[in-house]
Protein backbone atom coordinates (compact mmCIF):
# COMPACT_ATOMS: atom_id res chain seq x y z
CA UNK A 1 0.00 0.00 0.00
CA UNK A 2 1.33 3.53 -1.18
CA UNK A 3 0.90 6.10 1.03
CA UNK A 4 1.19 9.60 -0.31
CA UNK A 5 4.44 10.25 0.08
CA UNK A 6 4.11 14.80 -0.17
CA UNK A 7 7.43 14.58 -2.16
CA UNK A 8 7.18 18.42 -3.71
CA UNK A 9 10.58 19.80 -4.70
CA UNK A 10 10.96 22.92 -1.41
CA UNK A 11 14.21 24.35 -3.18
CA UNK A 12 12.52 27.14 -4.55
CA UNK A 13 13.85 30.52 -3.59
CA UNK A 14 16.19 28.77 -1.10
CA UNK A 15 19.47 30.77 -0.38
CA UNK A 16 22.89 29.54 -0.27
CA UNK A 17 22.86 29.87 3.67
CA UNK A 18 19.50 28.54 4.12
CA UNK A 19 20.74 25.66 2.35
CA UNK A 20 24.17 25.30 4.12
CA UNK A 21 22.30 25.77 7.64
CA UNK A 22 19.56 22.79 6.39
CA UNK A 23 22.61 20.56 5.48
CA UNK A 24 24.83 20.83 9.07
CA UNK A 25 23.05 18.27 11.13
CA UNK A 26 23.00 15.50 8.63
CA UNK A 27 26.64 16.22 6.50
CA UNK A 28 28.40 16.78 9.88
CA UNK A 29 28.39 12.86 10.72
CA UNK A 30 29.30 12.14 7.11
CA UNK A 31 32.01 14.46 6.43
CA UNK A 32 32.98 13.40 10.39
CA UNK A 33 33.65 10.16 9.16
CA UNK A 34 35.10 11.07 5.34
CA UNK A 35 37.66 12.50 7.48
CA UNK A 36 38.40 9.68 9.59
CA UNK A 37 38.94 6.89 7.12
CA UNK A 38 41.76 9.59 5.88
CA UNK A 39 43.39 10.75 8.84
CA UNK A 40 42.66 8.07 11.48
CA UNK A 41 41.62 10.12 14.23
CA UNK A 42 38.17 10.38 15.52
CA UNK A 43 38.33 13.36 17.66
CA UNK A 44 40.66 15.30 14.92
CA UNK A 45 38.04 14.09 11.72
CA UNK A 46 35.36 15.68 14.12
CA UNK A 47 36.94 19.09 14.62
CA UNK A 48 37.23 19.35 10.92
CA UNK A 49 34.11 18.43 10.42
CA UNK A 50 32.91 21.70 12.28
CA UNK A 51 36.08 23.08 10.73
CA UNK A 52 34.66 22.37 6.99
CA UNK A 53 30.96 24.60 7.92
CA UNK A 54 33.02 27.49 9.09
CA UNK A 55 34.96 27.34 5.54
CA UNK A 56 31.88 27.21 3.79
CA UNK A 57 30.30 30.49 5.47
CA UNK A 58 33.54 32.03 4.57
CA UNK A 59 33.52 30.96 1.23
CA UNK A 60 29.61 31.23 0.13
CA UNK A 61 30.91 33.72 -2.08
CA UNK A 62 32.65 31.61 -4.24
CA UNK A 63 30.18 28.55 -4.30
CA UNK A 64 27.43 30.35 -6.04
CA UNK A 65 26.00 27.20 -7.89
CA UNK A 66 29.20 26.21 -9.73
CA UNK A 67 27.59 22.95 -10.61
CA UNK A 68 27.99 20.82 -8.48
CA UNK A 69 25.74 20.33 -5.26
CA UNK A 70 26.46 22.18 -1.78
CA UNK A 71 27.02 18.53 -0.25
CA UNK A 72 29.54 17.60 -2.74
CA UNK A 73 31.08 21.24 -2.47
CA UNK A 74 31.12 20.07 1.12
CA UNK A 75 33.40 17.35 0.84
CA UNK A 76 35.68 19.65 -1.17
CA UNK A 77 36.04 21.41 1.34
CA UNK A 78 37.38 19.20 3.84
CA UNK A 79 39.34 16.76 1.17
CA UNK A 80 41.50 20.65 1.23
CA UNK A 81 41.54 20.11 5.20
CA UNK A 82 42.17 17.08 5.07
CA UNK A 83 45.45 17.26 2.69
CA UNK A 84 46.09 19.97 5.22
CA UNK A 85 45.94 18.10 8.06
CA UNK A 86 48.35 14.93 6.75
CA UNK A 87 51.12 17.69 5.48
CA UNK A 88 51.03 19.13 9.14
CA UNK A 89 51.13 15.24 9.52
CA UNK A 90 53.47 13.85 6.96
CA UNK A 91 56.45 13.15 9.51
CA UNK A 92 54.37 10.03 10.24
CA UNK A 93 54.33 7.46 7.81
CA UNK A 94 51.22 5.52 8.83
CA UNK A 95 47.73 6.65 9.97
CA UNK A 96 46.72 5.35 13.45
CA UNK A 97 43.36 4.43 13.03
CA UNK A 98 43.29 2.33 16.46
CA UNK A 99 41.73 4.86 18.47
CA UNK A 100 38.19 4.68 16.83
CA UNK A 101 35.34 3.79 19.35
CA UNK A 102 32.19 1.84 19.04
CA UNK A 103 28.85 2.84 20.43
CA UNK A 104 28.70 1.77 24.00
CA UNK A 105 25.47 0.59 23.47
CA UNK A 106 26.95 -2.65 21.14
CA UNK A 107 27.63 -6.46 23.04
CA UNK A 108 30.77 -6.85 24.07
CA UNK A 109 31.07 -9.82 21.38
CA UNK A 110 29.98 -7.25 18.77
CA UNK A 111 32.61 -4.84 19.62
CA UNK A 112 35.50 -7.55 19.68
CA UNK A 113 34.31 -8.24 16.16
CA UNK A 114 34.36 -4.83 15.06
CA UNK A 115 37.58 -4.10 16.53
CA UNK A 116 38.62 -7.17 14.29
CA UNK A 117 37.20 -5.81 11.14
CA UNK A 118 38.47 -1.98 11.60
CA UNK A 119 42.16 -3.79 11.75
CA UNK A 120 41.18 -5.68 8.99
CA UNK A 121 40.10 -3.07 6.68
CA UNK A 122 42.39 -0.24 8.05
CA UNK A 123 45.31 -2.64 6.35
CA UNK A 124 43.37 -3.13 3.68
CA UNK A 125 42.36 0.81 3.00
CA UNK A 126 45.76 1.92 2.63
CA UNK A 127 46.81 -0.45 0.85
CA UNK A 128 44.09 0.86 -2.03
CA UNK A 129 45.32 3.73 -4.42
CA UNK A 130 44.71 7.12 -3.26
CA UNK A 131 41.92 7.72 -5.89
CA UNK A 132 40.62 4.38 -4.78
CA UNK A 133 40.11 5.42 -1.36
CA UNK A 134 38.64 8.80 -2.16
CA UNK A 135 36.26 7.44 -4.37
CA UNK A 136 34.85 4.63 -1.42
CA UNK A 137 35.58 7.20 1.56
CA UNK A 138 32.95 9.46 -0.51
CA UNK A 139 30.36 7.04 -2.05
CA UNK A 140 30.30 4.73 1.59
CA UNK A 141 31.05 7.29 4.09
CA UNK A 142 30.30 10.25 2.71
CA UNK A 143 27.10 8.82 1.00
CA UNK A 144 27.16 10.87 -2.19
CA UNK A 145 26.37 9.71 -5.31
CA UNK A 146 28.74 8.25 -8.07
CA UNK A 147 27.64 11.31 -10.04
CA UNK A 148 28.34 13.85 -7.46
CA UNK A 149 31.80 11.76 -6.67
CA UNK A 150 32.70 12.06 -9.99
CA UNK A 151 31.56 15.76 -10.25
CA UNK A 152 33.98 16.41 -7.30
CA UNK A 153 37.04 14.25 -8.24
CA UNK A 154 36.72 16.06 -12.11
CA UNK A 155 35.97 12.80 -13.78
CA UNK A 156 33.36 11.25 -15.79
CA UNK A 157 30.69 9.53 -14.13
CA UNK A 158 31.69 6.10 -15.92
CA UNK A 159 35.11 6.23 -14.90
CA UNK A 160 34.42 6.71 -11.16
CA UNK A 161 31.91 3.66 -11.29
CA UNK A 162 34.79 1.71 -12.87
CA UNK A 163 37.61 2.62 -10.58
CA UNK A 164 34.54 1.96 -7.70
CA UNK A 165 34.52 -1.24 -8.92
CA UNK A 166 37.91 -1.52 -9.47
CA UNK A 167 38.76 -0.42 -6.05
CA UNK A 168 36.19 -2.75 -3.94
CA UNK A 169 37.71 -5.65 -5.83
CA UNK A 170 41.25 -5.12 -4.50
CA UNK A 171 39.80 -4.09 -1.09
CA UNK A 172 37.82 -7.84 -1.35
CA UNK A 173 41.24 -9.73 -2.52
CA UNK A 174 42.96 -7.95 0.36
CA UNK A 175 40.52 -8.72 2.99
CA UNK A 176 40.44 -12.13 2.05
CA UNK A 177 44.47 -12.91 1.65
CA UNK A 178 44.71 -11.29 5.27
CA UNK B 1 28.67 -5.03 -20.16
CA UNK B 2 31.34 -4.33 -18.33
CA UNK B 3 29.69 -0.96 -17.53
CA UNK B 4 26.19 -2.46 -16.95
CA UNK B 5 27.79 -4.12 -14.50
CA UNK B 6 29.08 -0.90 -12.69
CA UNK B 7 25.80 0.53 -13.17
CA UNK B 8 23.66 -2.21 -11.35
CA UNK B 9 26.78 -2.39 -8.42
CA UNK B 10 26.68 1.03 -8.48
CA UNK B 11 22.79 1.05 -7.82
CA UNK B 12 23.06 -1.58 -5.52
CA UNK B 13 25.37 0.33 -3.47
CA UNK B 14 23.20 3.30 -3.01
CA UNK B 15 20.24 1.29 -2.03
CA UNK B 16 22.61 -0.14 0.42
CA UNK B 17 23.69 3.64 1.57
CA UNK B 18 20.17 4.11 1.61
CA UNK B 19 19.43 1.08 4.67
CA UNK B 20 18.77 -1.91 1.89
CA UNK B 21 20.55 -5.17 2.85
CA UNK B 22 22.53 -6.90 0.21
CA UNK B 23 20.45 -9.26 -0.12
CA UNK B 24 17.26 -7.54 -1.36
CA UNK B 25 19.77 -6.42 -3.79
CA UNK B 26 20.54 -9.47 -5.28
CA UNK B 27 17.10 -10.70 -5.63
CA UNK B 28 17.24 -8.22 -8.27
CA UNK B 29 19.58 -9.49 -10.08
CA UNK B 30 19.79 -13.73 -9.56
CA UNK B 31 21.92 -13.89 -12.64
CA UNK B 32 25.13 -11.65 -11.31
CA UNK B 33 24.28 -12.71 -7.21
CA UNK B 34 27.73 -14.60 -7.49
CA UNK B 35 29.66 -11.41 -8.87
CA UNK B 36 27.88 -8.83 -7.06
CA UNK B 37 27.53 -10.46 -3.48
CA UNK B 38 31.24 -10.60 -2.51
CA UNK B 39 31.91 -7.23 -3.75
CA UNK B 40 28.88 -5.84 -1.69
CA UNK B 41 29.67 -7.80 1.16
CA UNK B 42 33.22 -5.87 1.37
CA UNK B 43 32.19 -2.73 0.58
CA UNK B 44 29.57 -3.46 3.42
CA UNK B 45 32.15 -4.51 5.77
CA UNK B 46 34.40 -1.35 5.10
CA UNK B 47 31.83 0.55 5.86
CA UNK B 48 30.28 -0.74 9.19
CA UNK B 49 34.19 -0.23 9.96
CA UNK B 50 33.83 3.18 10.51
CA UNK B 51 30.04 3.73 11.22
CA UNK B 52 30.75 6.01 14.40
CA UNK B 53 28.62 8.17 15.82
CA UNK B 54 30.05 11.66 16.62
CA UNK B 55 29.67 12.83 19.95
CA UNK B 56 26.83 14.44 20.72
CA UNK B 57 28.95 17.09 23.13
CA UNK B 58 31.24 18.17 20.52
CA UNK B 59 28.82 18.48 17.75
CA UNK B 60 26.27 20.61 19.74
CA UNK B 61 29.36 23.38 20.17
CA UNK B 62 30.25 22.81 16.83
CA UNK B 63 26.73 23.32 15.56
CA UNK B 64 26.44 26.85 18.28
CA UNK B 65 29.90 28.42 16.33
CA UNK B 66 28.71 27.48 13.36
CA UNK B 67 25.08 29.11 13.74
CA UNK B 68 26.93 32.24 15.25
CA UNK B 69 29.34 32.79 12.63
CA UNK B 70 26.07 32.17 9.98
CA UNK B 71 24.45 34.99 11.77
CA UNK B 72 27.48 37.04 11.77
CA UNK B 73 27.92 36.38 7.74
CA UNK B 74 24.00 37.36 7.53
CA UNK B 75 24.42 40.46 9.63
CA UNK B 76 27.70 41.52 7.51
CA UNK B 77 25.95 40.97 3.95
CA UNK B 78 22.71 43.18 5.46
CA UNK B 79 24.60 45.56 6.25
CA UNK B 80 26.92 45.97 3.02
CA UNK B 81 23.01 45.96 1.31
CA UNK B 82 22.33 48.59 3.57
CA UNK B 83 25.54 51.42 2.37
CA UNK B 84 24.89 50.14 -1.07
CA UNK B 85 20.84 51.34 -0.66
CA UNK B 86 22.34 54.63 0.54
CA UNK B 87 24.75 55.08 -1.97
CA UNK B 88 22.55 54.87 -5.21
CA UNK B 89 19.27 55.17 -3.42
CA UNK B 90 17.02 57.86 -2.15
CA UNK B 91 17.99 60.71 0.26
CA UNK B 92 17.24 59.06 3.28
CA UNK B 93 18.55 61.40 6.49
CA UNK B 94 20.45 60.15 8.98
CA UNK B 95 17.48 59.62 11.32
CA UNK B 96 15.35 57.64 9.06
CA UNK B 97 18.49 55.08 7.84
CA UNK B 98 19.03 54.70 12.26
CA UNK B 99 14.98 54.02 12.26
CA UNK B 100 14.79 51.67 9.04
CA UNK B 101 18.21 49.51 10.27
CA UNK B 102 17.20 49.38 13.48
CA UNK B 103 13.72 48.06 12.15
CA UNK B 104 15.91 45.86 9.77
CA UNK B 105 17.99 44.33 12.37
CA UNK B 106 15.02 43.88 15.02
CA UNK B 107 13.13 41.80 11.88
CA UNK B 108 16.49 40.11 10.81
CA UNK B 109 17.41 38.88 14.38
CA UNK B 110 13.72 38.05 15.46
CA UNK B 111 13.48 36.07 12.42
CA UNK B 112 16.59 34.50 12.49
CA UNK B 113 15.97 33.45 15.91
CA UNK B 114 12.96 31.60 14.63
CA UNK B 115 14.70 30.17 12.06
CA UNK B 116 17.82 29.19 13.29
CA UNK B 117 17.34 28.07 16.60
CA UNK B 118 20.75 27.19 18.69
CA UNK B 119 19.47 23.97 20.17
CA UNK B 120 16.78 21.47 18.91
CA UNK B 121 12.89 22.97 18.82
CA UNK B 122 11.79 20.37 21.72
CA UNK B 123 7.72 20.11 21.40
CA UNK B 124 5.67 18.75 24.51
CA UNK B 125 3.01 16.29 23.74
CA UNK B 126 -0.20 17.53 22.82
CA UNK B 127 -3.57 15.58 22.09
CA UNK B 128 -4.88 18.24 20.20
CA UNK B 129 -1.64 18.64 18.05
CA UNK B 130 -1.08 19.76 14.97
CA UNK B 131 1.77 16.57 14.27
CA UNK B 132 0.88 12.65 14.51
CA UNK B 133 3.46 10.20 14.63
CA UNK B 134 2.42 6.45 13.72
CA UNK B 135 4.42 3.33 13.73
CA UNK B 136 3.42 0.76 11.26
CA UNK B 137 5.13 -2.38 9.75
CA UNK B 138 5.19 -3.67 6.39
CA UNK B 139 4.43 -7.17 5.98
CA UNK B 140 7.82 -8.83 5.24
CA UNK B 141 10.08 -11.51 7.62
CA UNK B 142 7.29 -10.53 10.19
CA UNK B 143 5.57 -13.28 10.18
CA UNK B 144 9.02 -15.49 11.38
CA UNK B 145 8.23 -13.84 15.08
CA UNK B 146 5.69 -14.08 17.84
CA UNK B 147 7.18 -10.85 19.10
CA UNK B 148 9.63 -7.96 17.95
CA UNK B 149 9.56 -5.45 20.71
CA UNK B 150 11.52 -1.91 19.22
CA UNK B 151 12.49 0.47 21.74
CA UNK B 152 12.34 3.93 20.36
CA UNK B 153 14.58 6.76 22.71
CA UNK B 154 13.64 9.39 20.26
CA UNK B 155 12.40 10.78 17.35
CA UNK B 156 13.63 13.71 15.05
CA UNK B 157 12.26 15.90 12.13
CA UNK B 158 14.50 17.88 9.39
CA UNK B 159 13.58 20.89 7.61
CA UNK B 160 16.40 21.36 5.51
CA UNK B 161 14.87 24.72 4.63
CA UNK B 162 14.99 26.58 7.02
CA UNK B 163 17.12 24.30 9.00
CA UNK B 164 14.45 23.50 11.39
CA UNK B 165 15.25 20.37 14.04
CA UNK B 166 12.32 19.13 15.92
CA UNK B 167 13.35 16.45 18.92
CA UNK B 168 11.10 14.32 21.22
CA UNK B 169 10.85 11.44 23.20
CA UNK B 170 7.85 9.25 21.84
CA UNK B 171 5.03 9.11 24.62
CA UNK B 172 4.55 5.76 23.48
CA UNK B 173 8.88 3.96 23.88
CA UNK B 174 8.26 0.65 23.17
CA UNK B 175 6.05 -1.29 20.09
CA UNK B 176 5.65 -4.82 19.54
CA UNK B 177 6.00 -4.86 15.48
CA UNK B 178 3.78 -7.98 15.20
CA UNK B 179 0.85 -5.46 16.47
CA UNK B 180 0.95 -3.52 13.67
CA UNK B 181 1.33 -5.10 10.50
CA UNK B 182 -0.07 -4.43 6.83
CA UNK B 183 -2.84 -1.43 7.43
CA UNK B 184 -2.35 -1.36 11.46
CA UNK B 185 -0.29 1.63 13.01
CA UNK B 186 -0.24 3.14 16.12
CA UNK B 187 0.07 6.35 17.69
CA UNK B 188 3.52 7.21 19.20
CA UNK B 189 3.13 10.84 20.02
CA UNK B 190 1.20 13.82 18.96
CA UNK B 191 2.07 17.17 19.55
CA UNK B 192 2.55 20.85 17.63
CA UNK B 193 5.04 21.20 15.79
CA UNK B 194 6.34 24.55 13.79
CA UNK B 195 4.67 24.87 10.41
CA UNK B 196 6.50 24.78 7.10
CA UNK B 197 8.16 22.17 5.34
CA UNK B 198 10.23 19.25 6.42
CA UNK B 199 12.31 17.02 4.79
CA UNK B 200 13.47 13.89 7.28
CA UNK B 201 12.08 11.51 10.33
CA UNK B 202 14.74 9.97 12.04
CA UNK B 203 14.04 7.22 14.65
CA UNK B 204 16.82 6.44 17.23
CA UNK B 205 16.49 2.88 18.65
CA UNK B 206 17.54 2.11 21.75
CA UNK B 207 17.06 -1.92 21.49
CA UNK B 208 14.88 -4.47 19.52
CA UNK B 209 13.83 -8.02 20.88
CA UNK B 210 12.71 -10.41 18.56
CA UNK B 211 11.20 -13.65 20.13
CA UNK B 212 10.83 -16.44 17.20
CA UNK B 213 7.45 -18.77 16.57
CA UNK B 214 9.58 -21.63 16.10
CA UNK B 215 12.06 -21.75 18.78
CA UNK B 216 10.67 -19.54 21.14
CA UNK B 217 14.06 -18.03 22.14
CA UNK B 218 15.47 -14.51 21.33
CA UNK B 219 16.18 -13.44 18.29
CA UNK B 220 19.24 -11.42 17.18
CA UNK B 221 17.88 -8.52 14.95
CA UNK B 222 20.60 -6.39 13.86
CA UNK B 223 19.88 -2.82 13.60
CA UNK B 224 22.33 -1.15 10.33
CA UNK B 225 22.28 1.90 12.76
CA UNK B 226 20.75 2.70 15.46
CA UNK B 227 19.09 6.05 13.79
CA UNK B 228 16.93 4.86 11.55
CA UNK B 229 16.30 7.58 8.61
CA UNK B 230 13.21 8.33 5.97
CA UNK B 231 13.43 10.89 3.65
CA UNK B 232 9.89 12.08 2.71
CA UNK B 233 9.05 15.89 1.61
CA UNK B 234 5.98 16.73 3.61
CA UNK B 235 4.15 19.69 4.78
CA UNK B 236 2.80 20.71 7.97
CA UNK B 237 0.11 23.56 7.86
CA UNK B 238 -2.53 25.75 10.05
CA UNK B 239 -5.58 24.43 10.68
CA UNK B 240 -4.38 20.97 9.70
CA UNK B 241 -2.93 17.65 11.21
CA UNK B 242 -0.48 15.88 9.43
CA UNK B 243 0.18 12.29 10.46
CA UNK B 244 2.88 10.52 9.18
CA UNK B 245 3.26 6.74 9.52
CA UNK B 246 6.66 5.71 9.89
CA UNK B 247 7.11 1.97 8.59
CA UNK B 248 9.39 -0.25 10.04
CA UNK B 249 10.05 -4.02 8.90
CA UNK B 250 12.20 -6.80 9.69
CA UNK B 251 13.40 -8.68 6.50
CA UNK B 252 15.23 -11.76 6.27
CA UNK B 253 18.50 -11.77 5.27
CA UNK B 254 19.40 -15.41 4.84
CA UNK B 255 18.31 -18.27 2.96
CA UNK B 256 17.67 -21.02 5.32
CA UNK B 257 20.54 -22.99 4.90
CA UNK B 258 23.40 -21.70 5.93
CA UNK B 259 21.36 -19.57 8.48
CA UNK B 260 18.45 -17.00 8.92
CA UNK B 261 19.69 -13.60 10.10
CA UNK B 262 17.64 -10.85 10.26
CA UNK B 263 17.38 -6.52 9.66
CA UNK B 264 15.21 -3.74 10.69
CA UNK B 265 14.93 -1.28 8.22
CA UNK B 266 13.28 1.45 7.54
CA UNK B 267 10.63 1.10 4.63
CA UNK B 268 10.03 4.36 2.55
CA UNK B 269 7.53 3.13 0.44
CA UNK B 270 5.26 2.29 2.81
CA UNK B 271 5.75 5.64 4.99
CA UNK B 272 4.27 8.86 4.54
CA UNK B 273 1.65 11.44 5.71
CA UNK B 274 -2.05 12.09 5.59
CA UNK B 275 -2.64 15.32 6.21
CA UNK B 276 -6.29 15.95 7.51
CA UNK B 277 -8.52 19.57 8.51
CA UNK B 278 -9.13 20.08 11.86
CA UNK B 279 -8.39 18.01 14.96
CA UNK B 280 -8.54 14.75 13.46
CA UNK B 281 -6.42 12.11 15.35
CA UNK B 282 -4.14 9.59 13.10
CA UNK B 283 -6.22 6.29 12.71
CA UNK B 284 -3.96 4.36 10.80
CA UNK B 285 -2.34 3.64 6.94
CA UNK B 286 -4.42 5.10 3.90
CA UNK B 287 -4.43 3.79 0.25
Amino acid sequence: MKINSGSQPVEEGKSSEDELAGLYREYYDKIARYACVHIGNRADAEDIAGEVFLKAIESLKSYEKRGIPMQAWLFKIAHNLVVDYLRKMSKRKTVDIDNITIRSDDRPETIAEVNIEIERTKKAMQQLTRDQREVLSLRFFGELTSKETASLMGKSDGSVREMQRAAISRLRSLLIED
Amino acid sequence: MTDDFNKILDGCLDRINGGESIESCLLDYPDLAGQLKPLLQAALQSRKAYAFLPGEEAKTAAERRFRVALEKHRQTNREKQSWLGRIIGKPLTWAALATVAAAIFGIYFGISQTIYPLSPIVPDPDPEGNFVLLISDDVNAISDFESVTVSIAKVGILSNGSGKWIEFEPEIKEVDLTTVQGDESLQIWRGDIPEGEYNKIFIYISDVRGILIETGQLEDIKLPSNRLQISSNFQVAPDEVTSFTYDITVISTGNGQSGTGYILKPQADESGVDTRPGNNQGKGKQD
